[in-house]
């Protein structure tokens, strides 16, 4: 954690490592600090076909920014695209700081990329606990050499592990589920297992696909609460969402996307306005 | 030098044949239902030896081959029919299926081992004097197999492109809950996908052992990674595809063979297919798991 | 020495390097989900390796067999051998067989490498000394205390064991520590884990390679007591006899891993080879195999979880973390 601060650092205040649009953010809610998140002109093509098309985004600490469009839009690409899933072919990638694009997706995730994913990915014969201790950032079965080589760290590693873990499930309230597998877990309570496990990992920035898919009506206002809890502790969100309700009470921006293009951006009531919004979502 | 080279790429032209028929035969089925038959190899060898019992009961090689691949389709209806149904029905994932065909190819394999007393049994048939066309030697038989894989593409390609079962074959691969949707008895639609494909396959065993003279329990299982690779090479699905990498693949199984030693020529054909595996993006995990089964 | 001893020994020995490969085997498809269907190509390294380490110079074209490799090393750098020859194949394999690829066609891919391997050894006679195989291997460590693995079976017997049960402690160890967790991970959801920060492909060859060398050893034990070793050892089938073995046991549990191999391969594999033959010879070899095809389909079909099926990890809150404290919800949902 403390590591990635410093890096923060370096990026705001060293004029060499200035970022392009960092220009463009916005500096709501108090967070004025630089982007934590910036994606240059991505392009991902497949067979030919521009998926994702330049589209450029960043996100600020503590910013919500939401990605929305028609089907097809190219918006879970783009998303995966950001987090190393799919094969970007053009345009870069930083966070904090740090060029990113070339880097496999475990790579992103040290360095500070949470994601979660459009159909839920929980471990799903490993139990809640299991599927938040696998996940920390600090989790020292990633490494067979530090499992076998240093018993005594790893130990250690475990002990603080566990202790983050039952930290994040009670601040869920998900203390109840410890034991159960993933694949025993309610729809809601697998988005939440995605979430908690991305907290383990103290992310800069959490990539959210989809959060609200599976999620039973009357808990989704419990997940948005949960979500604007996050976000106070200053990460970057970026969330991918169908629901335009869900959208307008959480995000700070949003981005428009049909057809692999940004059509639109702005505050939610702004792109709501927006003509070619509305065409593109009547198409 | 170059006369050898010759008469190698003609080897591997024949041997491309064998493996096209095969493959096509491969590549429609596994195109369709998303499902990797691993038994293919084993149907094979049921066609050939359909073809032995038939050319022992007297009956002409003509009549040889199509009772093989009658039998080849048989199996092979009965296959995605009986068995693979089966298990859809426990909602068996695709990867699963795959593990299926798997245990049902040991089952064939090993049944007939035991029925046939792990034998070899020659099969010679239809020898006539070879034809010379400079360093080029063949048969008349050798011939007629190259034919009969051109003619096959032509006809099932035609096939798919023009009638309205072809349209709708295409249709059901590309999104079979569309298909259905739009009035495409899909059901039908991969009985009958089946049964061209185990057609194929039966006569491909029948024309691969009339090429070797010979048959075995073991003698599609050893052919397998060859057509397995020309399907994936070829781009699933696509017939003319999987005929341009048989071609690719017996050429250079054959001039390996001719040059360096006949151990390592299939492991030329497979080096392909690493290559290949590794440098095509559809082979690339992540789509697989969005693929779905139809049967 | 009676015929029983030496019937019951060779049972135990079977058991022994079964196990061992039903240990790799598990840790590799039931933890990190890498379906390895040439898994005996890596058994059959280290089999042939200890055979020609224990063999010594080769004869050449000139002798009844001719192989590579050949040498006299003391004990125990034969079964090291072995083990590094199974470990080193793996890699080579699973450098280009492990990348982001299709599971079905990564399964594919791996039933290939095992066909055509059993192909080039047949077919190379300076290799291996091709379908003949080797024979005539000794018993390193039984040389030095004066005994072949034939005359005392009994102690070979233990031998194997005693091996099997080092490498089980240490494979159970491994694949209960944080290490063992982070391939479940991977096998439950591999894009989850990567983006959780594991490296899915190192992770993937690290358990690749420790299996292979595993099985290279066990490979190695089996050679040093039947003394001889041929393809016909190692078709393609042969992997499925350890594959069904852990899904009748229970995928993922070593308890379930100690009863599937008694089950199907000591039971089902070895026992009939000393019951009168019936019909012509090999129809029960070949009635075996087909056995073994059909239990592994009904695996599929009825008990994808085995006898005795992966163990839940369960734990309560420690008294040291704040907050009330929480009764754990028991069992499914």
């Amino acid at each position: 954690m403390a590591e990635r601060e410093e890096g923060f650092g370096i990026s705001t205040a060293s004029p060499s490592t200035a970022l392009p649009v960092a220009t463009e953010v916005a500096s709501d809610g108090g967070y004025t600090a630089g982007p934590v998140l910036v994606a240059t002109d991505v392009v991902v093509s497949y067979g030919g076909v521009h998926a994702v098309d330049r589209v450029s985004i960043s996100v600020a600490r503590g910013e919500i920014v939401g990605v929305i469009g028609p089907n097809g839009a190219g918006k879970s690409s783009f998303l995966g695209a950001l987090g190393g899933q799919v094969k970007r072919s053009g345009g870069d990638i930083s966070l904090l700081g740090k060029d990113i694009s070339s880097m496999l997706p475990h790579q992103r995730a040290r360095l500070g990329l949470a994601r979660t994913f459009q159909t839920t990915s929980e471990f799903a014969k490993m139990t809640v606990f299991e599927n938040l201790i696998t996940s920390g950032e600090g989790n020292a079965g990633a490494s067979l050499k530090e499992v076998v080589l240093h018993p005594r760290k790893t130990a250690q590693r475990e002990r603080a592990m566990t202790d983050r873990a039952w930290e994040i499930l009670q601040r869920f309230e998900m203390e109840h589920t410890v034991n159960l597998y993933g694949r025993e877990l309610s729809g809601g309570q697998r988005r939440l297992v995605e979430i908690m496990r991305c907290l383990m990992r103290d992310p800069a920035v959490l990539l959210l696909d989809e959060p609200m898919v599976g999620v039973a009506p009357h808990l989704t206002g419990k997940l948005i609460e949960d979500l604007r809890a996050i976000r106070r502790d200053g990460l970057g969100i970026v969330i991918v969402e169908h629901a335009l309700e869900v959208v307008r009470q959480l995000c700070d921006r949003v981005v428009v996307m049909a057809f692999g293009k940004v059509i639109a951006q702005g505050s939610f009531e702004e792109v709501v306005q927006d003509a070619s919004v509305q065409a593109a979502y009547l198409s | 030098m170059l006369s050898q080279l010759l008469a190698s790429a003609a080897d591997g032209i024949v041997l491309a044949a064998i493996i096209a028929v095969a493959a096509m035969g491969f590549t429609l089925q596994f195109g369709l239902t998303n499902v990797l038959n691993l038994s293919f190899g084993s149907v094979m060898t049921i066609g050939g030896f359909t073809a032995y019992l038939a050319n022992v009961a007297g009956l002409s090689a003509w009549l040889g081959m199509l009772l093989g691949g009658v039998a080849g389709g048989l199996a092979t209806i009965a296959l995605g029919r009986g068995v693979l149904r089966l298990y859809a029905r426990r909602r068996t994932q695709l990867f699963e299926m795959m593990m299926v065909t798997l245990g049902l190819s040991l089952v064939i394999d090993y049944g007939l081992q035991s029925i046939s007393q792990n034998a070899i049994y020659g099969y010679t048939v239809l020898q006539a004097s070879p034809v010379r066309l400079g360093p080029i030697v063949l048969t008349p038989i050798q011939l007629f197999i190259v034919l009969l894989a051109i003619v096959i593409l032509v006809v099932v390609e035609a096939a798919l492109k023009f009638t309205k079962l072809g349209k709708a074959l295409r249709a059901t691969a590309v999104e079979p809950s569309l298909a259905r949707s739009c009035g495409i008895q899909t059901g039908r639609v991969v009985l009958i996908t089946w049964t061209i494909s185990g057609f194929l396959c039966g006569l491909a065993g029948v024309v691969y052992i009339i090429s070797t003279q010979s048959v075995d329990y073991s003698t599609g299982e050893l052919f397998l990674p060859l057509i397995i690779a020309a399907a994936i090479l070829g781009g699933v699905g696509s017939l003319r595809g999987a005929v341009v990498a048989a071609v690719v693949m017996g050429i250079v199984t054959e001039v390996v063979a001719g040059f360096g030693g006949a151990a390592y020529s299939t492991v030329a054909g497979f080096a392909i297919l690493v290559v290949v595996l590794l440098l095509r993006p559809g082979s690339v995990s992540g789509g697989a798991e969005d693929r779905q089964l139809v049967l | 020495m009676s015929v029983w001893v030496f019937y019951i020994s060779t049972l135990v020995i079977y058991f022994g390097v079964d196990l061992l490969a039903g240990i790799a085997l598990n840790l590799q498809f039931g933890y990190a989900g890498v379906v390895n269907f040439g898994f005996i190509v890596f058994q059959a390294a280290g089999a042939y390796m200890a055979a020609v380490v224990v063999l010594g110079p080769s004869g050449g074209v000139a002798s009844f067999q001719q192989y590579i490799f050949g040498s006299r090393l003391p004990f125990p750098l034969d079964l090291v051998a072995a083990a590094v020859a199974g470990a080193v194949v793996s890699l080579v394999i699973g450098l280009f067989s492990l990348r982001r690829m299709r599971r079905d066609y990564q399964a594919a891919v791996l039933l290939i490498v095992s066909l055509i391997a059993l192909q080039v050894v047949s077919a190379d006679v300076p290799l291996f000394n091709g379908s003949n195989g080797l024979t005539g291997v000794t018993w390193p460590l039984g040389q030095i205390v004066g005994v072949t693995a034939t005359g005392a079976p009994v102690i070979y017997a233990a031998w194997t064991l005693a091996i099997a049960a080092i490498v089980f402690a240490a494979v159970y160890w491994l694949s209960k520590s944080p290490w063992g967790r982070s391939l479940r991970a991977m096998r439950d959801h591999e894009d989850a884990a990567s983006a959780m920060g594991l490296n899915i492909t190192s992770l993937r060859l690290q358990v690749f390679v420790i299996g292979g060398a595993i099985a290279g050893l066990s490979g190695g034990l089996l050679v040093e007591y039947i003394g001889a070793w041929s393809p016909g050892a190692w078709g393609y089938a042969e992997t499925f006899v350890i594959f069904t073995a852990i899904f009748v046991g229970g995928v993922g549990n070593y308890r379930g891993v100690i009863v599937g191999v008694l089950l199907v391969p000591v039971i089902f594999l070895e026992l009939p080879r000393f019951l009168p033959a019936v019909g012509y010879p090999g129809l029960i070899d070949s009635l075996q195999w087909v056995t073994i095809g059909l239990a592994w389909m009904l695996c599929l079909l009825f008990r994808p979880r085995g006898i005795l099926p992966e163990k839940r990890m369960e734990v309560t809150k420690p008294a040291g973390v704040p907050g009330p404290a929480v009764v754990p919800s028991e069992g499914g949902a």
